[in-house]
């Protein structure tokens, strides 16, 4: 009997014991939550799926994929999945896989993988296939030989744009855009405009995952995302609204900022008859107060734009000339264009048609309507009734010519390095986001010899000069750039903003 | 016995006269604020001056300044135009045209009742704002979209009270009576039905002020109403809330504004509601 009991005791003891351990592992885990403004549709990131629309920047920055090459905050690229690569000739890459590399479900990724993802990538994301230019691909071990259709100085920068993720086709993509890549988070659970669940990649191939689960929260709103950093909801965010900054400049939180080339920037509507008047696009180029915007509406958490590039780059703003803000000179200038306020209303004239801009731009980068607002009364002080429409539609709008003279938008304009992706994607005949129809021979004769120079010099040296046309034009009006900002508890750490904007969640991540 | 009675109903009827006197005078002053505003800032309200951006209360500025360094306090009285008149012009399209078609739907009755009956009950069985946040995302932003779609609304709250009154008052004696004098539907409506239900729609319509003022707001405040720049308490309150925190005037002074306009609009509609409340007259 007394046996028996004793057995008892023990095994409850047991019981006991394991349950106490299983409670303390479950205390010891560690989570992490993000509250991000711009993980949404309305952003064109959906889901995580790499091989749709701009997805890839979820998968990119979340940890979930990770790229052959990977872009440093000295814009120059270093490898990643990738050990090196070699050019064969002008049109032949042979990309060399890092040993033991593998996907998050323990599967290895070596060339024949990476093949079959940028196969099915080339397939069907216009904008990858565009920019990568490839013929054909061969796999063999862990070599990668890609032929390229004409001379693409830039494959391995865009190789390193989001949309190069490595995903296992193997297991493919789900209906909802979730993809097993070979990061340090795994997706497990996926609610559009709401969350991402992630855990710790138990397979990582290059290091020890610190964290076990993170969320990514969609919290749009940038007043709810201070109350929840505010609160402890959150840990991390980004996003943040610039006028919510104070709250954080304390000990209690950690900023983790720097220089991108993330530009506020407008398009002129060269379909727009209005806008075809060079006066009319000189003058607003000059009425539009960089300086105030940047410094008091971004708090200084920005750089005035005066190129496409910052001037950290050698090809940046420095090396071009444009045009300042001079209401007075604006003014000059419309009035020997022939407009003139005849009715006393404020707003100036010409043949009877009022100087009336329709500036289009959205809500989901705060820098946006701010830039919006202060344009608005600076180009009335000089006889332009701008009239904004700030709207999650845009994309839709844009695409009708009538419905806008002025776009303003966000861009990363050298995430990859490489400054000819901006030209490519926004000023030359065959650009997806042409939106205004610019056209311009030189530019697109210089456009055509940066695609098959491969001297870093030669290449700053006709970056500035498209630029400088850009600029002489008035296509183009470069606000400024962004100063990336993330800001966290203090007890998170390796937390750091890159200068391309990507990598956010990454195996150095940790909470203290 | 009857003669204290009667001294009290005096008092009493003095004290509601006083109160929808002074209480009028306030909104009189209100309108007046509104009607001259532009004459009484004393910045232009929607003059950007950066250098002087978020600035606190002082004298030169007595509300402060905005991100874009405008006048709070020049902003809040020309605001004062926008919010009281374009509440003022809803709460009179919904009155008038609420009262005509439940008068019309009262007097005559038949289909047309029982059609316009039915979408009155549709619009009240939704909650009003949510109703009116559908309507004004389908119009797109600015005041007129959203005085239209909380028109839209709101206007069945004044039919059915006109189409009750009008049930009661077309079936009285001196209706009948009219009619046999051979007076036509017009006339009777508008010399003997209108005068008789005036007063509950009136008091419908003062208390209905405040109300809509704060829905107004309410979808300024939602990005419905009122846009930038527009001088609007609603969506001044929006545009400052995320700076709640740090400079809390920009929120406040608008605040205060709606604050105190929708109680001054409430307390006369109580004064109006009291003054012409049968128990204190004194037949």
């Amino acid at each position: 009997m007394k046996k028996a009991t004793a057995l008892w005791i023990a095994a409850c003891m047991a019981a006991g014991l394991m349950t106490g351990t299983a409670a303390a592992d479950e205390t010891e885990k560690k989570n992490f939550v993000f509250g991000d403004t711009t993980f949404n549709a309305e952003n064109e990131e959906a889901n995580i799926n790499p091989h749709e629309a701009y997805c890839g920047w979820a998968c990119l920055r979340y940890g979930v994929g990770e790229t052959l090459f990977k872009i440093q905050d000295d814009s120059t690229l270093a490898p990643w999945l990738a050990e090196g690569y070699e050019l064969v000739d002008e049109n032949t890459w042979k990309i060399t896989m890092k040993e033991g590399v593998c996907f998050s479900n323990g599967k290895p990724c070596d060339a024949q993988a990476v093949k079959a993802s940028l196969e099915h990538l080339i397939e069907v994301h216009d904008r990858a296939r565009g920019d990568l230019k490839i013929a054909s691909m061969e796999a063999e071990g862990n070599v990668l030989t890609i032929v390229t259709e004409s001379t693409n100085p830039t494959l391995l920068n865009y190789l390193s744009e989001a949309y190069g993720c490595v995903i296992d086709m193997e297991e493919g993509i789900t209906e909802d855009g979730m993809v097993v890549g070979t990061g340090p988070y795994v997706a497990v659970e996926l609610v559009t405009d709401d969350h991402l669940n992630l855990v710790k990649n138990e397979n990582y191939w290059a290091d020890e995952v610190k964290v076990d689960e993170v969320t990514v929260r969609t919290i749009s709103n940038g007043d709810t995302l201070a109350l929840a950093l505010q609160s402890g909801e959150i840990d991390a965010a980004y996003g943040m609204a610039y006028a919510s900054y104070p709250l954080f400049e304390n000990d209690a939180y950690t900023f983790t900022g720097i220089q991108t080339s993330r530009s506020f920037y407008c398009q002129m509507n060269f379909q727009s008859e209005i806008i075809q008047d060079d006066a009319v696009r000189k003058a607003i180029a000059m009425g539009i107060d960089k300086e105030g915007f940047v410094g008091v509406l971004l708090n200084g958490y920005g750089y005035v734009g005066k190129g496409a590039f910052p001037e950290t780059f050698p090809f940046g703003g420095q090396n071009v000339d444009t045009q300042t803000y001079d209401p007075e000179g604006a003014m000059a200038v419309l009035e020997e264009a022939g407009w003139v306020d005849t009715d006393g209303d404020g707003i100036r004239e010409k043949d009877g048609v009022e100087l009336e801009i329709k500036w289009l731009t959205y809500p989901s980068r705060q820098e946006l309507p701010l830039l919006a607002e202060s344009a608005q009364a600076s180009l009335k002080a000089i006889g332009i009734n701008m009239i904004p429409n700030v709207t999650a539609d845009h994309n839709s709008i844009w695409k009708d010519p009538t419905q806008w003279d002025v776009y303003a938008a966000a861009n990363v304009n050298c995430g990859l390095g490489d400054p000819m992706n901006f030209f490519s994607t926004h000023c030359l005949d065959a650009s997806t986001k042409n939106r205004g129809q610019y056209h311009n021979d030189r530019v697109e004769e210089l456009a055509a010899e940066m695609y098959s120079t491969f001297d870093s010099d030669e290449r700053a040296a006709l970056t500035i000069e498209m630029q400088q046309e850009l600029l002489d034009d008035n296509a183009f009006i470069f606000c400024s750039f962004l100063r990336m900002s993330m800001i966290s508890k203090a007890s998170v750490t390796g937390l750091t903003a890159h200068t391309c904007d990507f990598y956010e969640l990454t195996s150095d991540l940790d909470i203290e | 016995m009857s003669e204290v009675t009667v001294r009290k109903q005096k008092v009493r009827k003095n004290h509601t006269k006083k109160r929808l006197i002074f209480f009028g005078l306030l909104a009189l002053a209100l309108l007046l604020v509104a009607v001259f505003a532009g004459r009484l800032v004393p910045y232009d309200p929607y003059e950007q001056n950066l250098s002087l951006s978020k600035l606190p209360p002082s004298r030169e500025h007595l509300m402060g300044t905005d991100l874009y360094g405008r006048d709070m306090f020049s902003r809040v009285l020309i605001g004062a135009q926008t919010s009281i008149l374009y509440t003022l012009v809803l709460v009179l399209i919904i009155s008038v045209g609420g009262t005509v078609i439940g008068v019309l739907c009262g007097y005559f009755g038949g289909k047309a009742d029982s059609i316009m009956m039915r979408i009155s009950d549709i619009c009240l069985a939704f909650p009003g704002l949510v109703f009116a946040l559908a309507v004004a995302a389908l119009l797109g932003g600015g005041m007129s979209n959203a005085v239209i779609a909380l028109a839209v609304i709101s206007w069945p709250k004044y039919s059915r009270v006109a189409r009750s009154q009008t049930l009661a008052v077309k079936t009285e004696p001196y209706a009948a009576a009219a009619r046999m004098a051979g007076g036509n539907a017009w006339q009777i409506i508008t010399r003997h039905i209108l005068p008789n239900i005036l007063g509950p729609i009136l008091v419908t319509a003062v208390l209905d002020i405040g109300t809509m003022m704060m829905e107004l707001a309410g979808l300024s405040f939602l990005g419905l109403g009122a846009l930038p720049p527009t001088a609007e308490w609603g969506n001044m309150m929006s545009t400052g809330r995320s700076m709640l925190q740090t400079h809390p005037w920009l929120v406040i002074s608008p605040g205060i504004a709606i604050f105190i306009t929708v109680v001054i609009f409430n307390l006369l509609g109580d004064a109006v509601r009291d003054y012409l409340d049968p128990r204190n007259s004194s037949r």
